[in-house]
């Protein structure tokens, strides 16, 4: 019998809030899929949208940005920025027909290990069904 | 109508008085119909300049030039340059101006209004003419274009053989000038994205078929980057990724729209240069509304304003965010 698909997941975290959140989940052993690749960032409002394309581009399934919540901000308004960006990325790729599931963009703050793990089940129940991502990804 | 006459006597006159120090404008070629941009230092030069509906190009291009050449120059001349623009080049100087790479005295407008027609599509003036070669085209009485060919001349309506942005154009007269020619003419557009709608109608699966077959005959040519007024990085992320194949060729034109969101004033001319006839200016254009639709931004029309993605409000949409 084939293995089942598992989706590989790069995950852009913020280090104020979501890269925290993941630890909490991490230390507090709570269960989540093994998908997820993290990446801290300094701030949702530093993912360059080249991030997402290059991760896309080398191989990844899906991309999540992740950062605090509005309000929460380390350098106060940087998840404001990212919210207005990581919009039009996500309609740009929509338009050129990738799966609106394969990109997502989440709140999470540094106490809400519980969500992270929400978040990973629920990104990995979406993409498992889509199979995996081959419009982007590069062949050589 | 735009007064031809008028726009050279102006241009000589601030030449003669030394306002500006050169002027960029259109001529005539040797070949053909497309007219060249043209410098024009001599005041008696100014008689070359030209105004017809296939001047094309957006000519803040060469602003970008100018700069560099000013940066080199140990005693640069300060006086400004004068250009000549249509509607959109003008908005093209806005977000310029906005973004703080120009100054305003670095510039002298000289703006003509479109009024009611716009510039030519050469692509579509082909195919009405059947294989005949047109030497001329001139704005005609009532919105329509005459055409001389090598059969004597026909007049055909603007709207048939108009550039597909400008049937789509919300502003075809100059939102900022030192000088305006022609009229501010208000025209009604009903539907300013509407070229999009065949491509964003189709399913998913189509539409990506439709985008992998575009981007698939991207040669990286780099033409539309080269004549586009916004891109004026030193260096450009693209180059780091330039291997020619698809995937990389679909992160090239995704970062190319992604840094012209909220900046493109929708010129045209990326899609014009494209020796593969990508249809380029949909993803810039696909943007526009979306910034339009989610943040109600408009480019081009206050360089007070801040700009796109440097700015934010409480209330942006994040209902796709968990």
């Amino acid at each position: 019998m084939a293995e089942e698909f598992e989706p590989k997941i790069v995950a852009f975290l913020c280090k104020w809030c979501s890269s925290a959140g993941s630890d909490l989940a991490g230390v507090s052993r709570m269960e989540y899929p093994s998908n997820v690749i993290p990446i801290t960032v300094m701030c949702s409002g530093s993912v360059s949208p080249l991030y997402i394309f290059s991760a896309f581009n080398k191989g990844a399934d899906g991309v999540l940005v992740s950062g605090c919540h509005p309000g929460d901000c380390h350098y106060i308004k940087g998840n404001f920025y990212a919210r207005r960006r990581i919009a039009l990325v996500k309609k740009l790729l929509e338009y050129v027909g990738l799966e609106p599931e394969r990109f997502q963009m989440s709140w999470v703050s540094a106490a809400e290990g519980v969500k992270y793990t929400q978040v990973i089940k629920d990104f990995v129940k979406e993409l498992k069904p889509l199979g995996p991502q081959k419009k982007l990804r590069r062949t050589q | 109508m735009v007064n031809l006459e008028e726009l050279k006597k102006e241009a000589s006159q601030i030449l003669k008085e030394g306002k500006v120090k050169y002027i960029i404008g259109f001529q005539r070629s040797s070949n053909g119909l497309l007219p060249v941009p043209a410098f024009i230092k001599d005041p008696e030069d100014a008689d070359k300049l030209v105004w017809d509906p296939a001047c094309v190009y957006n000519l803040t291009l060469f602003l970008r030039d100018e700069k560099r050449k000013k940066e080199k120059e140990k005693e640069p001349d300060e006086r400004p340059v004068g250009i000549i623009v249509k509607g959109c080049d003008s908005r093209a100087i806005n977000v310029l101006l906005q973004e703080e790479f120009i100054k305003r005295e670095d510039v002298y407008v000289l703006g003509i209004s479109c009024e009611n027609t716009g510039v030519l599509d050469e692509k579509k003036l082909a195919k009405k003419l059947k294989g005949k070669k047109a030497k001329r085209v001139e704005f005609g009485a009532k919105d329509d274009f005459v055409i001389t060919t090598e059969d004597g001349q026909v007049k055909i309506a603007a709207q048939e053989v108009l550039a597909e942005r400008c049937l789509e154009c919300k502003a075809h007269f100059p939102v900022i000038y030192d000088v305006l020619i022609g009229e501010k003419t208000k025209r009604n557009v009903e539907n300013p994205f509407k070229s999009l709608e065949k491509t964003e109608s189709l399913p998913p699966e189509e539409r990506w078929k439709f985008w992998k077959e575009q981007i698939e005959k991207c040669i990286r040519c780099y033409a539309c980057r080269s004549v586009c007024p916004m891109c004026y990085c030193d260096e450009c992320v693209a180059d780091t990724i330039n291997f020619v194949v698809t995937p990389e060729n679909f992160v090239y034109h995704f970062v190319r729209a992604i840094h012209l969101a909220g900046r493109c004033i929708d010129c045209g001319e990326c899609e014009r240069v494209c020796p593969l006839d990508i249809p380029v200016r949909f993803l810039n254009k696909k943007l526009e509304k979306e910034a339009k639709e989610l943040f109600d931004y408009e480019a081009g029309f206050d360089p007070e304003k801040p700009s796109l993605v440097s700015s934010f409000k409480d209330e942006d949409p994040e209902d796709f965010i968990r």
